[in-house]
């Protein structure tokens, strides 16, 4: 708890002077923050194996998360086995939408772990303040440095070497922190080359290069109020990915918002957080370097996105709440240009995003009571309406003929749990409702070339909105040295949205074996469950293991694609003063209920070992720590059920990293 | 303080924006020039040629002032040639002569009695010019008015020019039945990557019956007539190797519609090169001509086309 508050102590924008403030206004932050963090899995940006981490490895080492992976780079998160459609992801609240059409870009793939200082996870409709979400919301939290701190000027220099991809990576941050002006930055390059599987073979066009830097400026206007502006600004270029016919030649992001927060000492109100944000995105595929490719294609997409986000927090004796108003209007657009063999010849154009705006809004709130020390309700709800406009409808009219060109959409979302402590058991249980709105692919996609099942994907804008119902539940048990939880949840999803065979029309591109339009289902189910175990053997002596499964199924009995199966993590981690050492088993079962519906096939099991050790020591005035480690120690040659095209994962990999702090 | 903090910010974000906004690293295509890159669209009648005959103007119109080979829309206006106003006419008809090398006459598959539109005062009709004028002959109208009691005729050679338009191509051939036919197509002049309506008209020569006691100009006038109640069956395909016979859905076969055309629906998934794969049927449902093309997805094989085909390009 005592590192939590910190964390959302320096969170909540560090309103506090240095050291000692007054300490009621000191309370007033906690308390505010015990708010925020009920019911939600907030982590640090640091795995149990490795300290210098992307965004997607820290991801990986969440139970409720999985992925799908085109290669080394962009892997796609999948929040309780469903995929980035049906969850929210968001950075600070903001929202981004990826300009490629073929997922190669998830948000996650425009920050980098140097700017963020920790990940909120919640799950099913727990996330719906920032939207409607089926499967949750993934909110990438933006490192903020408080003002005032004790050291004026700081910062963090990290290397890293993999051997597997020869990947050097360098990240630095940067704070400037006064009693009313702070000012955070961070940049991270990163280069790769083709990594080597399990059989020592390599693995072509799997080489990535990044670059990220990031801006922030904070100036405290009063005693209780600040602004903020912020940018991110996100570069990479040549990414190969070895499970599609095409790479990525360059994608751009900049990220940019200004934010004005309020906070009040006294009465109901605790908080008032205003954020304006605007982001573009653009995505360029290459398939130059694929000279096996029959036809050349440029496929370019741009994503812009305008938005605003405010909240409130109110608390008042054993109550206290949340309210949220986001807004955001997006802009999405992909072409596709196809070149004939004869290149003096006509090429071939058409948009597998014809333009297509969106315009969301939403107003939420989320309220617990604290019935007594032991009994806790939280009970919440949202009400959200989606606009959808296509401006080259005529494209959505040849598989969809008179199909609107505009729609709205509502899309309510309740949710309620309740909460119980009985000595060492924490028990809580808990519902939710809510809809969602088809993505753009799925409602407007235009022979979008899906490289798995090797089907070309129509949308369809009249599709009904997903409703989603689900139920979970989760125990805890905690003595002194043993802690035990396990969490279970089930959605049952109305009008499911997936593709299915279309018997009319032909592909276009020359991959694919057929189109697809996507579908509702009448239902699909879903249920995931993890058991997770801590256990402390000794003072230094630390044990941890987590077991997940998952099962989905379509109306027909039938199984849904992308569910991980049976998965345990488990990590024994020994830490004296200066010394670490961990090592860790990590594997999935054999994925015997896959979907060949969807193209996949029989997954074997495959089981990890990896080992690092970390040394820290002073240099100079320097904190400095230094890691050696291996992954996949036995040069397992697998994949995973989730990886695109059955592309094997990386074999041994060593990697070393060293960390200053100053 | 608090202004020099807004002032900052602004700077801050408009520097961004400028470095940002103004340097997407590709443009986005221009998707209405994408479009009118290969074809113009031509909605405008203008004259194509005008006469002087008996005191009175005959001006001859067509799309873009040019007669080309296959399907015309022709607006006829006569006025008096003194007072430049128009004429009360009563009648009008309109017969197309092309005359071969060799001296032969014949005809095209054209609207013999004009319509009239009497809000604007034009007659109007179509013809569809099966030849270029050039080495293969030469083309004359032969044009005929009746104002009050008086009937005013006239021939007046023009020029029929190639169609560069290939969405407004035709074909002749021979069917199955012997019969000679051609297919004109009226519209789209300019398709787009959507579902289009699409247009045609099909025409059937007339054997002559009795050539001996009628005049050339009689013989020619019913030398051809609507083909009534067939079916044009379509299956539109990408024919490049690299689209491997790629189709379209939602395609619609081309009936007969009351105003003697026969439309359907053609679906373009994208800009480029198309070929409208046709079967004609006869009112009784027999094949007079086409084939049945592969409908297998190829990459990398040119798309065999129908044996009666029409190539578009948009």
């Amino acid at each position: 708890m005592k590192k939590l508050s910190t964390v959302l102590f320096i969170l909540s924008l560090g309103l506090k002077v240095h050291g000692q403030g007054t300490p009621e206004k000191r309370d007033t932050t906690r308390r505010l923050g015990e708010v925020n963090v009920d019911a939600q899995v907030r982590r640090k940006v640091e795995s149990d194996l490795k300290m210098a981490v992307s965004v997607d490895e820290f991801l990986a080492s969440s139970d409720n998360i999985s992925f799908i992976k085109r290669g080394a780079y962009a892997w796609e998160p999948l929040l309780n086995n469903m995929s980035t459609e049906r969850a929210t992801i968001t950075i600070d609240g903001m929202h981004i939408f990826g300009a490629c059409t073929d997922k190669m870009d998830p948000i996650t793939s425009y920050v980098e772990s140097n700017n963020l200082s920790s990940i909120d996870i919640k799950s099913g409709q727990g996330g719906n303040m920032h939207g409607a979400t089926v499967a949750g919301n993934i909110d990438l939290k933006r490192r903020n440095t408080p003002f005032g701190l004790p050291q004026k000027i700081g910062g963090a220099y990290q290397t890293e070497f993999e051997f597997n991809n020869k990947q050097a990576f360098n990240l630095g941050n940067l704070f400037y922190s006064t009693d009313n002006f702070v000012a955070d930055g961070s940049i991270a390059y990163r280069n790769a080359g083709n990594y080597y599987d399990g059989n020592n073979k390599e693995v072509l066009h799997s080489q990535y290069n990044k670059l990220n830097a990031s801006l922030g400026l904070a100036y405290k206007t009063s005693a209780l109020s600040a602004v903020r502006v912020d940018a991110i600004f996100d570069r990479a270029k040549d990414v190969g990915f070895p499970a599609l016919p095409m790479d990525l030649w360059l994608s751009r992001a900049i990220i940019t918002s200004a934010s004005y927060k309020q906070l009040f000492e006294e009465g109901l109100i605790k908080v008032w957080d205003t954020k304006v944000y605007f982001n573009a995105v653009e995505h360029y595929m290459d398939d130059t370097t694929r000279p096996e490719n029959l036809v050349h294609m440029d496929m370019p997409g741009w994503s812009t996105t305008y938005g605003l986000v405010s909240k409130i927090n109110l608390k008042k004796d054993q109550y206290s709440s949340e309210i949220q108003l986001n807004a955001y209007d997006n802009l999405s657009i992909a072409e596709m240009r196809m070149y004939p063999q004869d290149r003096s010849k006509q090429t071939m154009f058409a948009y597998s995003w014809p333009w297509i705006t969106t315009r969301f809004a939403s107003i939420a709130m989320n309220n617990s009571w604290e019935i007594s020390d032991r009994n806790k309700v939280n009970l919440g709800g949202s009400l959200g309406w989606n606009y959808n406009y296509s401006k080259y409808v005529e494209f959505n009219w040849i598989f969809h003929p008179g199909a609107p060109q505009k729609k709205n959409r509502v899309l309510p979302s309740l949710q309620a749990s309740y909460e119980l402590n009985l000595n060492q058991f924490d028990i809580a249980i808990g519902t939710g409702f809510g809809h969602r709105a088809p993505s753009v692919s799925e409602a407007y996609g235009y022979y979008i070339y899906n490289s798995f099942d090797r089907y070309d994907y129509i949308g369809n804008p009249d599709l009904k909105n997903e409703i989603s119902y689900e139920v979970n539940a989760s125990v805890g048990f905690k003595t002194e040295k043993l802690s035990v939880a396990a969490k279970v949840n089930y959605f049952y999803i109305d009008n499911y949205i997936i593709g299915r065979i279309l018997s009319l029309g032909s592909p276009m591109n020359y991959q694919s074996v057929g189109v697809k339009g996507y579908t509702s289902l009448n239902y699909a189910t879903l249920f995931n469950t993890a058991v997770s175990m801590d256990y402390k053997i000794l003072d230094n002596l630390h044990w941890k293991a987590v077991l997940t499964y998952a099962r989905g199924k379509d109306d027909a009995g039938g199984n849904l694609p992308f569910i991980r199966p049976l998965s345990y993590q488990t990590i024994l981690h020994y830490g004296s003063k200066r010394l670490g050492l961990q090592t860790s088993l990590n594997g999935d079962f054999a994925q015997h209920n896959y979907s060949p519906m969807y193209g996949e096939d029989l997954t074997a099991a495959y089981n990890l070992w990896n080992l690092s050790a970390d040394y820290s020591f002073s240099l100079g005035r320097f904190k400095t720590v230094f890691q050696i480690g291996a992954e996949n120690l036995l040069n397992e040659y697998y994949s995973t059920y989730a990886d695109w095209g059955n592309i094997p994962r990386m074999g041994r990999n060593i990697f070393t990293s060293l960390k200053v702090n100053f | 303080m608090k202004v020099s903090l807004l002032i900052k910010t602004i700077g801050f974000y408009s520097a961004i924006a400028c470095v940002f906004l103004g340097s997407c690293t590709k443009g986005k295509t221009d998707y209405e020039a994408e479009r009118g890159g290969v074809v113009d669209e031509v909605v405008e009648f203008k004259e194509v040629t005008s006469a002087v005959t008996a005191g009175y103007t005959i001006s001859i119109e067509a799309l873009n002032g040019t007669f080309y080979r296959g399907y015309n829309d022709i607006r006829v206006k006569i006025k008096d040639t003194q007072t430049n106003t128009p004429v009360e006419v009563s009648a009008l008809t309109f017969l197309p002569i092309k005359t071969a090398v060799t001296g032969e006459k014949s005809s095209c598959p054209h609207q013999y009695d004009f319509g009239y539109n009497a809000e604007d005062k034009y007659f109007f009709g179509y013809t569809v010019f099966t030849s270029e004028s050039g080495t293969e002959g030469s083309w004359t109208l032969d044009i005929s008015f009746t104002v009050g009691n008086q009937t005013v005729s006239l021939i007046k050679e023009v020029s029929v020019r190639q169609q560069t338009n290939k969405n407004l191509n035709m074909t002749a051939f021979t069917g199955k039945d012997d019969q000679q036919y051609i297919i004109a197509l009226v519209s789209p002049q300019k398709p787009n990557v959507a579902e289009n309506k699409l247009v045609a008209g099909i025409y059937k020569l007339n054997k002559p019956l009795d050539s001996s006691s009628k005049s050339i100009a009689d013989q020619l006038k019913f030398s051809y007539s609507q083909a009534d109640r067939y079916t044009l069956k379509l299956d539109p395909r990408m024919p490049e190797p690299s689209m491997g016979n790629h189709s379209s859905p939602n395609n619609k076969d081309l009936i007969q519609d009351r105003d003697g055309l026969y439309h359907g629906v053609v679906n373009y998934t994208m800009t480029g090169n198309w070929t409208l794969n046709f079967i004609l049927l006869d009112p009784d449902g027999k094949v007079v001509r086409g084939t049945e093309v592969p409908k297998d997805f190829t990459p990398g094989v040119e798309g065999r086309k129908s044996e009666l085909h029409l190539d578009i390009l948009f």
